[in-house]
């Protein structure tokens, strides 16, 4: 067992015994310092992989879970899992450190949320590593579970319930089209590996499932991942705290779905279809992101549509990357493939600035008391030392030098100018309007930037105090100002990075086709048109900026209506108001209805079938002749029948119903079945003084004032069932195939040493039934006897509804 | 020829008779009840064994041969059954020592419970028509006594309309194995097995055979299910999670049994034609199960669900498919009962049933709170619990058979079920408790064990596939092999 598998199943063992901890040390420590431990190990045991991947080995384990159906735990190390995994550690690290001192000890439910926080951080790296389609599932949907749990975590709040469930229902639903895809792509490839599936590619793109299995799979990536229209949970989510977010919300799980783009694009890339679904969305997300980011007033829900845009753009990114899947040799696919390597190189750049940005916001959460910049304003007196991170962090995402944002943003553009002058997938005129949407997108986002910055730490200090002069210790800054100093070290230091994970990282991602050569990242590359650009959105940004409130006055003449918030608040409360006048509808609660349904069916469906497979035939040929009495019988019994129906006391109806009896038991004495007729005699005699005098107790019968449409349904399903049950007989009759067992039966006597052939079937051949039935006949005696000798307390109440 | 294969019949029936005449020893009641399920587990289980290393036991009951006289067949498919029946059984018994009432019990409750569990082990084990109708009356009638015992305003209500319905069945049953005795002029599975597929599925035959099915829905709840929301939520929370658990899936198992080995001739139509009825069935019951804010009705509209969603991996008729529904239908007897159970505590807690009159149970039950977090993402099927495997499977079968949409209903509906189920958990669990300790209506204690056993049978099923996939991959083996059940029968030559 190699340790690996220890540093994985770290976090669930972990999980397991937290609350213990929490209930024998939370009084003197906080339970965040014993979970501290998880990370770093994870993170220390995934640097040791750093070195023999970036010389291009991949590590792969296997553990069985359940081998027989080829589901098992294949962790596959390989440059891509790697730089997720160093994320979820690394971060993970930090967010844990943070939330020692972002949740109170006395107040929080501080083991829930270490549960909750270890579960994910399991299931997360699970996630990144698994190779199994199967195995991906599950770890994919324990994020999801976690998540909900971790958004709930406040669940006494209104907000923070309906946060969670939105989230939830958003996220499983993506789930459940993934694995119907995953289901899919096993079905065409016969393998549940990933790793496999990449090898038979082309078979795929190939095969007729190939367009519905891949959007189903992007349909999970997406909702995730928050692309738009899914990106609706995200904002809500921010009702987790602050830790969560910062590491569920923008670092990791939210880029669950960037990964598995990234895994897939191998298997899905090189077609226009791809390639303008993800890019096509992620752009327009992140177009959607950044332009309402401007309007938000709350700095986390600020921050939430920041992630959704940024999101977008790298999903855009890979989008665009996937054509170098197009091309075979080296040569105009690499000059498309750079988008990919700038995806990854953002993601790990987002990872770092937003982490930091949450957690500075955080921080002016607990001291300020509010995450309103209407109320926020001149903290930079206050809270200097907080002011640098958020500095460098809202720099960064505005894609500044010396920043590493400038560093991915820039290469973002030449992406996107790559793309527009490409020559396949129909780009024509699009590619210009990629290139505007990417750089409009682009001067939202450095205004969003600079309100995070500005409107909170700049201005004069409003009506508000800070409670003491600071609550929370200082150490709390740790956390933003290692990420910090990352955003500058990486800028300063991109190759170095390059070499050891974004490369290999690349090379997962378009590994079969392209040989890629080693990517050289400059902060200066002369005045190009990149460069440009990003003049131009300074420019423009700050103009935006100064007209702010003019920008905002805009906003208002969007429809509130239309928001996806209450297109999802729509579809639900639709959903449930149309199910339930639909099910009302039909379940009325009367059993006549119920029958009319039962029979109808039954009528329909025997009868069609009868009658389209020409089931019918009534060959009466071998049938004995109809004679006098029997006629007469048959007439009397129709009579009585009708007789019934027709009756206007009980007493009459039941009478008649015992002649219908008795004329049956004087059918059986016709065709000599004596004992038989003895029997129905007997059981008719007794039922009949039985109803009698159950009878003599109830009160009259009402006459029924039903409409004709009522007694024409019931007439129409009488007669149908009678028909067809008629028929069916009839024909069945007229098409016995084989001989009947029961001429083994004749020979009673030698076998049973019965001279009585039925009494032979009652008690021997057939005894067990006889046994059976008088069982049946004593649990009917007990329940008549237990429903009248019982006598419950409240036993008129209603037990529903109590 | 194998007596141990009607232990599992003849075991409660005599165990429920002595307690019918101990009438007001409760004590007895319990231990003889608990007994002879756990005699019933044992059996099975031995029963598994054999099977596995034996092939298919029978036994032909006073020595009359196949097809004359009553055979019973125990396969892989049927023991499972029994086994798990007879688990779920013991720990909803369990639950009602300390929840149903003195005088229920005083009055032959946990009799009834045996003879229904006879009347249930019956089914599944016969292998003959006639006595499929024998049992399922055997145990029908039980469950009319138990769902109307005790006599309140809404039992008899309800319990009316049950017994009704199921009255109207019975006579299609009694009529349709008449048709069939009339065409094919035997009532032993394998015989008509072989006869069958002599002669074809065609006409005629197809009619009957449709006749069955529209019988065993009614039983089962497929489609025809409008008699079960009301009279499940009538019943005493005992009876309603063996019902849920065991009554429905007795028209599951036979129609399982009946299209798999007599009427497997034409699955184009019968197979396709279940296949509807199973995704409308999924439709409709997620439909019932969102718009309603009452555990009970959500939770009976979700057994609805679970109905239609075992049966559409067997529409598909592909060895995935069906291997799905029988890792879905073990989970289910689990589920349903759990979760009934689960519901059932939070009424007998809060005293209500409503979901907007209560708030923050959490606080005060955090085990049961969590107990039925967990059911409920495992009624959905949310891995790595023990709906997982089924729905995978299932799904995968019938997108194997070309029925997209069915695959796709049934995972669609399994988002509307966690959303109604996680609404439950949202209303009653989270948000500020309203309730002190004091003025609860009712109290948790002794209710929890049984419910934590099922919880980590839940947990351990979905972790520990591997551990019972042979027995699983035997029972769907016999299943699309009706040679080997007609061989074990009526021996190799056959008739």
């Amino acid at each position: 067992m190699h340790c690996f598998y220890l540093i994985n199943a770290i976090p669930f063992a972990y999980a397991l015994i937290v609350p213990l901890l929490y209930k024998k040390f939370n009084a003197k420590i906080h339970t965040g310092w014993f979970v501290l431990v998880v990370p770093l190990l994870v993170f220390l045991h995934l640097l040791t992989y750093i070195p023999p991947v970036a010389k291009g080995k991949i590590i792969s384990f296997t553990l069985p879970w359940i081998p027989s159906y080829d589901i098992n735990f294949t962790a596959y190390i390989d440059g891509l899992s790697l730089v997720f995994s160093l994320i979820i550690a690394g971060i993970g690290l930090l967010v844990t450190f943070y939330s020692i001192y972002y949740l109170s000890k006395q107040k929080e439910a501080l083991h829930n949320f270490y549960i909750y926080l270890l579960l994910f951080m399991g299931s997360m790296l699970g996630l990144v590593f698994a190779d199994n389609i199967y195995v991906l599932y599950v770890f994919w949907e324990i994020t999801s579970i976690t998540s909900f749990l971790l958004i709930a975590y406040w669940f006494e709040r209104e907000k923070s319930r309906s946060g969670a469930q939105k989230s939830l229902l958003i996220t499983i639903f993506g789930g459940l089209a993934m694995l119907s895809g995953f289901i899919l792509l096993s079905l065409i490839t016969g393998t549940h590996s990933i790793r496999e599936m990449i090898v038979q590619a082309g078979m795929i793109q190939s095969h007729p499932l190939f367009i519905p299995s891949m959007l189903l799979v992007l349909l999970g990536a997406f909702t995730k991942s928050a692309q738009f229209p899914f990106s609706t949970w995200l904002p809500d989510a921010m009702e987790a705290p602050t830790p969560v977010s910062a590491y569920l919300h923008s670092a990791t799980m939210v880029k669950a779905g960037i990964y598995l783009v990234a895994r897939c694009t191998t298997i899905f890339g090189g077609v226009p279809e791809w390639f303008w679904l993800v890019s096509g969305t992620g752009l327009f997300t992140l177009l959607y992101g950044s332009i309402n980011a401007v309007r938000q007033t709350d700095l986390k829900a600020l921050l939430a549509y920041s992630t959704v845009g940024q999101l977008g753009l790298i999903m855009g990114l890979l989008g665009l990357g996937s054509a170098a899947l197009y091309f075979d040799v080296v040569g105009e696919g690499v000059l498309y493939a750079i988008a990919v390597f700038a995806a990854i190189f953002h993601l790990v750049n987002h990872a770092t600035f937003k982490g930091c940005l949450f957690m500075v916001i955080g921080i002016i959460d607990l001291e300020t008391g509010t995450r309103d910049i209407k109320k926020l304003g001149g903290l930079l007196q206050l809270m200097p030392l907080s002011f640098l991170p958020a500095l460098i962090g809202s720099f960064a995402m505005a894609g500044l030098p010396p920043f590493n944002g400038f560093l991915s943003k820039e290469m973002f553009f030449t992406a996107v100018l790559n793309a527009s002058k490409m020559s396949i997938f129909h780009m024509g005129t699009w590619g210009n309007i990629l290139a505007l949407v990417a750089w409009v997108a682009s001067v939202f986002t450095f205004v969003y930037c600079m309100i995070i910055l500005l409107r909170t730490f700049g201005g004069r200090p409003k009506g508000y105090k800070l409670k003491k002069s600071h609550i929370t210790p200082i150490a709390i800054l740790i956390p933003p100002f290692i990420l910090a100093a990352l955003v500058i070290i990486i800028f300063f230091y991109p190759n170095a990075l390059a070499k050891y994970l974004l490369q290999p990282a690349w090379q997962a991602v378009l590994p079969t086709k392209i040989t890629l050569q080693q990517i050289e990242i400059n902060a200066w590359h002369g005045l190009n048109v990149e460069f440009l650009m990003t003049i131009g959105v300074v420019v423009a940004g700050a103009f935006l900026y100064k007209t702010l409130e003019r920008l905002y006055s805009i906003y208002r003449y969007y429809p509130k209506m239309l928001t996806l918030n209450n297109i999802y608040e729509f579809l639900l409360e639709k959903m449930e108001a149309v199910s339930l006048a639909i099910t009302r509808r039909y379940m009325t609660g009367f059993v006549r209805d119920y029958l009319v349904y039962i029979l109808g069916f039954v009528v329909l469906m025997i009868g069609g079938t009868a009658f389209l497979s020409g089931g019918i035939s009534l060959s009466l040929s071998g049938d004995a002749p109809i004679n006098f009495y029997e006629l007469g019988l048959l007439v009397a019994m129709i009579c009585s029948a009708l007789t019934v129906l027709l009756a206007r006391s009980r007493l009459t109806a039941v009478i008649a119903v015992g002649a219908l009896g008795l004329l049956i038991a004087f059918l059986f004495v016709l065709f000599r079945a004596p004992d038989l007729a003895l029997t129905q005699l007997v059981v008719e005699t007794i039922t009949t003084a039985l109803f009698l005098l159950c009878f003599y107790h109830l009160p009259k019968l009402k006459k029924e004032n039903s409409t004709i449409q009522f007694k024409a349904v019931n007439v129409l399903v009488s007669v149908g069932v009678g028909v067809v049950t008629t028929m069916l007989a009839l024909s069945v009759r007229g098409n016995s195939l084989f001989k009947t067992i029961s001429g083994f039966y004749e020979n009673a006597y030698e076998l049973a040493g019965a001279k009585n052939i039925v009494n032979a079937i009652l008690v021997d051949f057939r005894g067990f039934d006889t046994m059976l039935e008088i069982l049946v006949l004593s649990i009917a005696g007990l329940g008549v006897y237990a429903l009248i000798k019982i006598h419950l307390v409240g036993r008129r109440e209603n037990e529903a509804n109590k | 020829m194998n007596n141990w294969v009607v232990l599992p019949i003849v075991m409660p029936v005599i165990s429920g008779m002595i307690m019918v005449i101990f009438k007001n020893n409760i004590w007895l009641h319990r231990f003889l009840s608990l007994l002879t399920l756990g005699l019933i587990g044992i059996v099975s289980v031995l029963l598994l064994e054999q099977i596995e290393t034996g092939g298919i036991q029978t036994l032909y009951l006073g020595g009359w041969q196949a097809p004359f006289g009553i055979t019973l067949v125990a396969d892989m498919f049927a023991v499972l059954l029994v086994l798990v029946g007879a688990v779920v059984t013991f720990c909803c018994l369990c639950y009602a020592f300390s929840s149903i009432e003195k005088d229920r019990e005083r009055h032959y409750f946990y009799s009834l419970c045996l003879f229904l569990i006879a009347g249930v082990n019956g089914s599944f084990l016969t292998g003959d028509i006639f006595n499929l109708f024998v049992c399922f009356e055997v145990m029908l009638v039980a469950s009319y006594v138990l769902i109307s015992i005790g006599g309140t305003r809404i039992q008899l209500r309800e319990s009316f309309k049950y017994i009704l319905i199921n009255m109207l069945s019975s006579t299609l049953f009694l009529v349709a194995i008449a048709y069939l005795y009339s065409l094919m002029g035997t009532l032993n599975l394998a015989h008509l097995s072989v006869r069958v597929a002599d002669v074809g599925q065609g006409g005629v035959i197809a009619a009957v055979a449709l006749l069955f099915l529209i019988v065993f829905s009614i039983k089962a709840g497929l489609f025809l299910f409008f008699w079960l929301p009301g009279s499940y939520g009538a019943a005493p929370t005992a009876i309603a999670a063996i019902f849920a658990s065991l009554l429905t899936k007795v028209g599951i198992y036979a129609i399982i049994r009946l299209f798999s080995l007599v009427f497997y001739h034409e699955p184009a139509f019968t197979h396709q034609f279940i296949g509807i009825l199973a995704g409308v069935t999924m439709v409709l019951g997620a439909m019932g199960a969102v718009a309603y804010w009452d555990i009970k009705r959500i939770i009976t509209y979700n057994v609805v669900v679970g109905i239609g969603f075992i049966l559409a991996g067997f529409a598909s008729f592909t060895l995935v498919g069906m291997r799905g529904s029988m890792y879905y239908l073990l989970h289910d007897m689990i589920i349903k009962a759990l979760i009934i159970l689960l519901g059932g505590t939070i009424i007998h807690l809060t005293g209500t049933g409503r979901l907007r009159n209560m708030s923050g149970l959490i606080h005060l039950h955090p085990r049961l709170g969590w107990m039925f977090f967990i059911a409920a993402l495992s009624l959905a099927g949310v891995p790595p619990l023990s709906g997982f495997p089924g729905k995978v499977f299932i799904t995968a079968g019938t997108f194997e058979a070309g029925y997209f949409w069915l695959g796709g209903i049934g995972l669609f509906t399994s988002l509307l079920v966690l959303y109604s189920i996680m609404k439950i958990f949202m209303s009653v669990f989270w948000g500020y408790t309203n309730l002190a300790k004091d003025n609860e209506k009712g109290t948790a204690k002794g209710l929890l064990p049984s419910m934590a056993f099922l919880t980590v049978l839940t947990i351990a099923l979905g972790l520990g596939v591997e551990g019972i996939h042979s027995y699983v991959d035997l029972a769907v083996e016999g299943l699309l092999n009706p040679q080997a059940y007609i061989g074990a029968v009526l021996g190799s030559g056959g008739y």
